[in-house]
């Protein structure tokens, strides 16, 4: 499964609600697959997306959906903690998991040895999670979060691309404004 | 008024009502206010950058946050602020116990402590150490004010003359 691909799975799906995308390709990604209002591109602050996500949720009533990855995760695996204990029900964290830290070389990251994301979540007390290894079954998870009280965490495994996209042509502070106005007016 | 009061009132007058914060002896004074007051929702994090980030999230779908920290965690959190915060202009306040300042007993404490307002210059973000309650709530009006007319962080650092400091 192709992250791209995924992408536009997860945009036909996303309705209104807002979308977290983490730092690189998988912004860059979520823009081509679809620009809108409500993505939230993310440039640096690696392994802060599903915190973002978290501190979203927590404000609004909308679904919430964080794009994170296997990497930035990692670097911030205490977010999982803090979301098993605030527990908020329109959260939907979907991991594109290439088992890699792909921009830098593409060594393996944990998870492509012992580290289980899943069960990661499970043990911070998230009990609606998967691990999908296609978009049939990656659709069939992500509708249901989308239908149902989470919070919800999703390891989606994929593979790169043979070529990265253009960066998106987007720059922070306007990807801030233009996303708070759909809220703050 | 209490300087723990001051911070409370400050923060519903600004409608500040997500604090995401790493727990600090010093400053649970106000913390624990929070944490009873049904205005706020406290965050509790695994580590101050999380906090900075759980704080941008409640900005961008319009609820103003806030932090709370202690110059430890300002190292921590300095990525985030620096690579998200900044570029994207968030008003997020950065409310800190200042160790490494006269009275502290922990070695460990004192190179970042002693280091946080010069690392804050050089990221350009606005700072005023209290180290007492007079006119404490004009001034922390007033930083607000500039947080939020600027659309950047401030940091409040907070000094153990103002709080008592951490019990060795």
């Amino acid at each position: 499964m192709l992250r791209f691909d995924a992408t536009q799975l997860v945009l036909r799906h996303a309705g209104d609600s807002p979308i977290v995308g983490n730092l690189g390709p998988t912004s860059d990604e979520l823009y081509h697959a679809g620009h809108r209002d409500r993505n939230f591109y993310t440039y640096g602050s690696m392994g802060l997306c599903s915190s973002i996500a978290l501190g979203m949720a927590l404000s609004t009533d909308d679904k919430v959906i964080s794009l994170d990855g296997d990497g930035s995760l990692l670097m911030n695996l205490g977010a999982i903690a803090t979301i098993g204990r605030e527990n908020p029900s329109n959260l939907v964290v979907v991991v594109w998991d290439n088992e890699m830290w792909g921009q830098t070389g593409g060594q393996d990251s944990h998870t492509a040895t012992n580290t289980n994301l899943e069960e990661v979540a499970n043990s911070c007390g998230i009990t609606k999670t998967a691990t999908v290894n296609d978009l049939e079954t990656l659709e069939e998870a992500f509708g249901r979060a989308m239908r149902e009280p989470g919070p919800w965490f999703i390891v989606a495994k994929i593979e790169e691309a043979d070529e990265y996209m253009p960066v998106a042509p987007v720059e922070p502070e306007f990807t801030l404004y233009r996303f708070r106005n759909t809220y703050a007016g | 008024m209490p300087w723990a009061e001051t911070i409370v009132d400050t923060l519903k007058k600004w409608d500040t009502s997500l604090i995401a914060y790493v727990p600090d002896i010093s400053i649970d004074r106000v913390t624990s206010i929070i944490n009873e007051d049904p205005f706020f929702h406290l965050v509790s994090c695994t580590r101050e950058e999380e906090a900075v980030g759980v704080a941008v999230g409640s900005y961008a779908v319009g609820r103003n946050a806030a932090v709370f920290m202690q110059s430890s965690g300002f190292g921590n959190s300095i990525n985030g602020i620096a690579s998200l915060c900044l570029p994207a202009r968030t008003p997020i306040p950065i409310f800190m116990n200042l160790r490494g300042q006269v009275g502290e007993f922990n070695i460990a404490q004192v190179a970042m402590g002693r280091n946080t307002t010069p690392i804050l210059d050089l990221f350009g973000i606005a700072h005023y150490t209290i180290e007492s309650e007079d006119r404490m709530d004009t001034l922390l009006d007033g930083v607000m004010k500039l947080c939020h007319a600027h659309r950047n962080p401030v940091a409040i650092c907070m000094t153990p003359m103002l709080h008592g400091g951490k019990i060795a």
